[in-house]
């Protein structure tokens, strides 16, 4: 027996997998809403489900099995085209992810799993049926011994049968059946008077018919030399010598309605697909062998053709049962054919070039290993020390001037980098692991807060690293659900306006330098500046005259202040005036920055901006009394030296006016510096612009030292959760520095910012 | 020197269980994994593993095709994952009918309860499928059998494996004839056919041509899972002229009705007054095949009066051996299969071993003769 250790590996195993699929399976059943009858789509989710309830079954995850196991059979309903995929499909599936998101959780934290929902599998029963046919509750789907009950010789491509007496006859009133299913150019019989027991069977019956004719295929190959002549027979079980047979099933169909256009689609497929195969085995097939790789290739087309041509028997039958879905069966019937067949042809020649594709990347994906992202952590951590080890070295090779010095600390500078890096590549992530939950966000809060909401997504695959990409999650789907609920507005509100009905939200993600920036965009009602003066003034955060002073994009920066929301109405959705300084507070933590613009009536713009890395971070090194500080340089705009009697105080703020603009002025030390209020201000000094948010405040400096890339150290026990200090650092000269949390340091010295 | 097994799942996860669980095997070693049929195919061109381990849900491409594309190319013997569903059923005989040589329930505990069992049986299925190097159905005696006999080359090594076969068997017993079976037309009140590894496919080959007035009624023991007997059943029936079915406790045996034994149970045939019913009950703990063809046969020739005819076809193992020299005590007639058409040879062999076997055909010559002269 397996210990209980090796279990919980396996069950770690599993969970990884079958949490990767789950997030595929999220973005693909979206991708199917948008497109319902994307064969390939639908494929790929009853696969995902497949394998989850592989693995779960493996471990014998039974409520995970059962889950999966119902959903797996209402997706192979849909690929058989027994159904369409409408929202009645889609709003049992989205629950079923969600419990199965649900069900991972309560298998990571060890707790019991919970059984779904029954409404949720009764759900999936019924819809694991062909389209109309319902199964009782507890009836395992598709029972394989009731369909071997009822006898089915009558659909039965061959009709030379002992006589029926011999056989007994579980189904009753099959004489009606024989007719109906075999006459199919029929139209509408007495479909009043069937039951809806005989309408059960007849359906039964027809997945009968459906299987009959795949492998009439076969039953043709062996029936056609007829008893006489065994030795003739069997063409059609060589995937080698088939050529003979490919065309047979196809004219036997009941209606010749072999679509003309299905031969050079078939020849589509073949030319398209057989380079993916031969390429790359140029040096080992031999031209017999290609050959008989292309018949095997043609022969698996023409299947495909037979199986379509199945799938329009199905619908013949349909048109039978359900006589408002086809008003003229014959006419309807005989056309899709040719079209399935096109489609399918273009579809396969896709997966064709498709493939080749693929299989590259599952190649690179076999050279992979997966490390637990704590080494990663640890090798990052040894890389700062190395980086600092650089810096110091940095430092005293200019001291001593040594050539040969030099020239080593120049190799080391270049390696160091270059391993930084690298380093950092292991930690990175595509920003598609966060985009890849909003189109079920925005679809969501779309359908409750019936809106049509477009979601696009740009930059995909722009990669940052692991930590920011989970810091990032939250608030960003925070600022995506309110673009969605405060930003797009209602169909017929838009369309007032003279607006398309399908409001759009674009989220891009894009590199810039050492930064990442994230943009939230919508086309919505975008905001109001006025409004947020007044909700500003009434909620007594500024006066009146204030608020009359900011500029509107000052003003729009007000939302993410703690408890601001101007919408009247609260939703469930957003607008409780929490998320928004939340979302602020958390990308500062990041060293990032958000900002917002908006044009009232044509939509607003959420731009964040945070580093690529969390580790490590470029700082400007400024001295402030022979102390040495490190400012993020990412919040440093520009430094500039200053008269220092030419400023000013406005309202009681020392300001000093830069390209026309008044620039609020703030002596550092007067912060950082025991006592050194008291003393006398220089004359001219250093001022170093940041900015925060649209602010922008100038910190006036002793000494500017030089950038530097610096390793954040957390601070002791006793620096610990001081406002204003991010961390320390040992700059190059081997020297402690603090490096400065801007936004934390305004927030508790400067009053009203 | 190990064999090379080549691992193809869409499931990474699925592939490291195959793993360790081959792992403990060191006479097995997986040379390379594939993750779709494109790969597998790719890979099994490339890396020309001894044996292949194939899902069939899969991206790309599924198992079946690949399957077949692979061996369009190149044999390599196949065993193939499937689920135990009806679906999973009907893609499982198409693989086996495009070539593959067995299958295993992807649901390890579906087999064995103890998982480290489960591997050791893996393990041992997959060395005895890696064994069958030549697939009849791709070498070169299977395609010349629709060439005339007078051929030469088509033939020789067909009869000479035969003969190899018959040589061995000859030591202790009488060989059993390759010629027109000596049997009159509409005397055999009933077939019983016993068949393993390679006998969905061989099955199908012969009940296809039976005709549809074909007289005596059939029995039908496939060694096969539970969930798979009923669609193979359908399938057949399906395909077939005659009547096939899984069989239920109870069921008369009848004319132009195959009854196929149900996986998991075991099937007897009883006899009330001049009729025939079949009973089915459970497999007993300790019963390896379910369901067993001995014991089907050993009914048969308690039960059944009038000469019947008892056929093995390919298969691992040795049952059906002891039935058929019961079977043979009481008169009645034993057909195998030829070792050049079988897929695993054992089952046939064993009966020629034991002496039982009156006839040995090829299987194309079984179907015809069935159909034919019984």
């Amino acid at each position: 027996m397996m210990s209980m250790e090796e279990d919980g590996e396996l069950l770690q195993d599993f969970l990884i997998d079958a949490g990767e699929i789950l997030e595929q399976l999220t973005q693909q059943i979206v991708d199917l809403e948008k497109s319902p009858g994307d064969k390939e789509i639908i494929n790929a989710v009853f696969r995902g489900f497949h394998t989850i309830k592989g693995g779960a079954s493996f471990l014998t995850l039974e409520p995970l099995v059962a889950l999966c196991h119902r959903t797996e059979d209402v997706f192979n309903v849909l690929r058989n085209g027994e159904r369409a995929v409408d929202s009645a499909i889609m709003d049992v599936v989205l629950p079923v992810l969600d419990v199965l998101k649900e069900q991972f959780t309560q298998l990571s934290s060890g707790l019991p799993m919970r059984e779904a929902d029954p409404w949720i599998l009764d759900k999936l029963d019924e819809l694991a049926s062909p389209e109309g046919r319902k199964i009782s509750r507890g009836g395992k789907p598709v029972a394989v011994k009731h369909n071997t009950q009822i006898s089915n010789k009558k659909k039965k491509r061959n009709p030379v049968k002992p006589s029926s007496t011999d056989i007994p006859r579980e189904l009753n009133g099959s004489e009606s059946l024989v007719f109906t299913a075999r006459d199919n150019t029929q139209p509408d019989l007495e479909v009043e008077e069937i039951s809806n027991e005989e309408f059960d069977a007849l359906l039964d019956q027809f997945q009968s018919v459906r299987q009959g004719v795949v492998y009439g295929q076969q039953h043709n190959g062996t029936e056609k030399p007829g008893a006489e002549q065994p030795g003739a027979e069997q063409p059609g079980n060589f995937p080698i010598d088939n050529k003979p047979i490919d065309n047979k099933p196809i004219d036997n169909k009941p209606f010749n309605s072999k679509p003309p256009g299905s031969q050079p689609a078939g020849d589509v497929i073949e030319t398209g697909a057989a380079p993916g195969v031969s390429e790359e085995e140029d040096d080992i097939i031999t031209e017999a062998e290609f050959d008989a790789l292309l018949d095997a290739i043609q022969r698996s087309n023409s299947k495909s053709d037979l199986a379509l041509s199945v799938n329009s028997i199905n619908q013949k039958g349909k048109g039978h049962y359900k006589p408002t879905t086809a008003d003229h069966p014959t006419v309807t019937d005989a056309a899709p054919p040719v079209n399935k067949t096109a489609a399918a042809a273009s579809g396969s020649a896709a997966s064709g070039s498709a493939a080749s594709g693929k299989s590259r990347d599952t190649n690179q994906a076999e050279t992979t290993v997966r490390v637990d992202t704590k080494r990663l952590d640890d090798i990052m951590n040894l890389v700062g020390e190395l980086v600092l080890v650089r810096n110091r070295m940095i430092s005293l090779e200019s001291l001593l001037q040594h050539e040969e010095l030099s020239k080593v600390v120049g190799n080391l500078d270049l390696v160091t980098a270059d391993l930084q890096s690298a380093v950092m590549k292991t930690r990175m992530q595509p920003i598609k692991k966060v985009f890849g939950r909003f189109p079920r966000v925005v679809r969501d809060l779309a359908r409750s807060l019936k809106k049509e909401v477009s979601l696009e997504l740009q930059g995909e695959d722009t990669d940052l690293d692991k930590n920011l990409v989970e810091a990032l999650a939250d608030p960003l789907v925070h600022l995506v659900r309110n673009a969605v609920d405060h930003g797009i507005e209602s169909p017929e509100e838009r369309e007032a306006n003279g607006k398309p009905r399908k409001g759009t939200v674009i989220l891009t993600a894009e590199q810039e330098g050492d930064h990442i920036l994230l943009t939230i965009e919508d086309d919505g009602k975008g905001m109001d500046a006025d409004k947020i003066r007044r909700t500003a003034v009434q909620k007594g955060m500024m006066d009146e005259e204030a608020a009359a002073r900011l500029d509107d994009k000052e003003c729009y920066v007000l939302i993410f202040q703690p408890g601001f929301s101007t919408k009247e109405e609260i939703s469930d959705v957003s607008g409780r005036g929490v998320g928004m300084d939340v979302v602020k507070t958390r990308i500062e933590q990041l060293n990032g920055s958000v900002s917002i613009d908006s044009r009232k009536g044509r939509g607003s713009k959420v731009i964040i901006k945070v580093p690529l890395t969390l580790a490590i971070m470029p700082t400007l090194m400024v001295m402030v009394d022979k102390q040495i500080f490190a400012l993020p340089l990412a919040s440093v705009n520009e430094i500039f030296h200053l008269d220092l009697t030419k400023t000013n105080v406005v309202d009681g703020q020392l300001v000093v006016m830069v390209r026309r603009k008044a620039l609020p002025l703030f002596y550092l030390r007067h912060w950082l510096i025991k006592g050194a209020a008291a003393t006398a201000l220089p004359k001219e000094g250093h001022v170093v612009v940041v900015s925060m948010g649209v602010q922008r405040i100038g910190f006036v400096v002793d000494q500017l030292i030089g950038q530097e890339e610096v390793v954040i150290k957390p601070l002791g026990a006793i620096l610990h959760g001081m406002k204003g200090l991010a961390g320390a650092t040992i700059t190059g000269d081997g020297r402690i520095s603090l490096i400065l949390d801007i936004p934390g340091l305004m927030h508790s010295y400067a009053r009203r910012l | 020197m190990p064999v090379k097994v080549l691992v193809v799942d869409d499931s990474r996860f699925f592939r490291r269980r195959v793993s360790e669980m081959l792992s403990v095997d060191p006479t097995l070693e997986i040379i390379g994994e594939a993750a779709d049929g494109q790969e597998a195919v790719e890979q099994a061109l490339k890396l020309k593993p001894d044996v292949i381990t194939m899902d069939i849900e899969m991206p790309v491409m599924d198992g079946i095709s690949a399957t077949r594309r692979i061996l369009a190319v190149k044999y390599v013997p196949i065993l193939m994952f499937s689920s135990l569903t009806n679906e999973g059923a009907q893609a499982t005989f198409d693989a086996l009918e495009a070539g593959a040589v067995d299958y295993l329930p992807k649901r390890f505990e579906e087999f064995s309860n103890d998982k480290r069992l489960a591997g050791q049986k893996l393990c041992e299925k997959l060395h005895s499928v890696a064994r069958v190097q030549r697939h009849p159905r791709f070498s070169k005696t299977w395609e010349n059998k629709n060439m005339p006999p007078a051929s030469p080359g088509g033939v020789t090594t067909a009869s000479r494996l035969v003969k190899r076969s018959l040589h061995q068997a000859h030591r202790t017993v009488a060989p059993p004839s390759t010629d027109e079976p000596r049997i009159r037309k509409g005397q055999t009140s009933m077939v019983a056919i016993g068949t393993s590894t390679g006998g969905p496919v061989a099955l199908q080959k012969i009940l296809t041509t039976l005709p549809a007035d074909f007289a005596p009624p059939v029995l039908l023991i496939q060694h096969m899972p539970e969930s798979f007997t009923g669609p193979f059943a359908q399938r057949l029936d399906n395909l077939c002229r005659i009547t096939v079915k899984e069989a239920r406790d109870g069921d008369e045996i009848k004319t132009g009705l195959a009854l196929l034994a149900p996986g998991g149970q075991q099937m007897e045939v009883r006899r009330n007054g001049d009729r025939y019913f079949v009973h089915i009950y459970p497999a007993i703990a300790g019963q390896n095949y379910r369901p067993c063809i001995d014991i089907t046969f050993k009914s048969v020739a308690s039960n059944v009066t009038g000469k019947s005819l008892a056929i093995v076809l390919t298969g691992m193992g040795a049952d059906g051996s002891e039935g058929a020299q019961v079977l043979k005590k009481m008169g009645a007639q034993i057909w195998v299969q030829d070792e050049a058409t079988s897929v695993v040879n054992g089952m046939p062999a064993s009966v020629i071993e034991a002496g039982a076997a009156d006839y040995v055909y090829s299987i194309d010559d079984i179907a015809k003769y069935l159909a034919q002269k019984v």
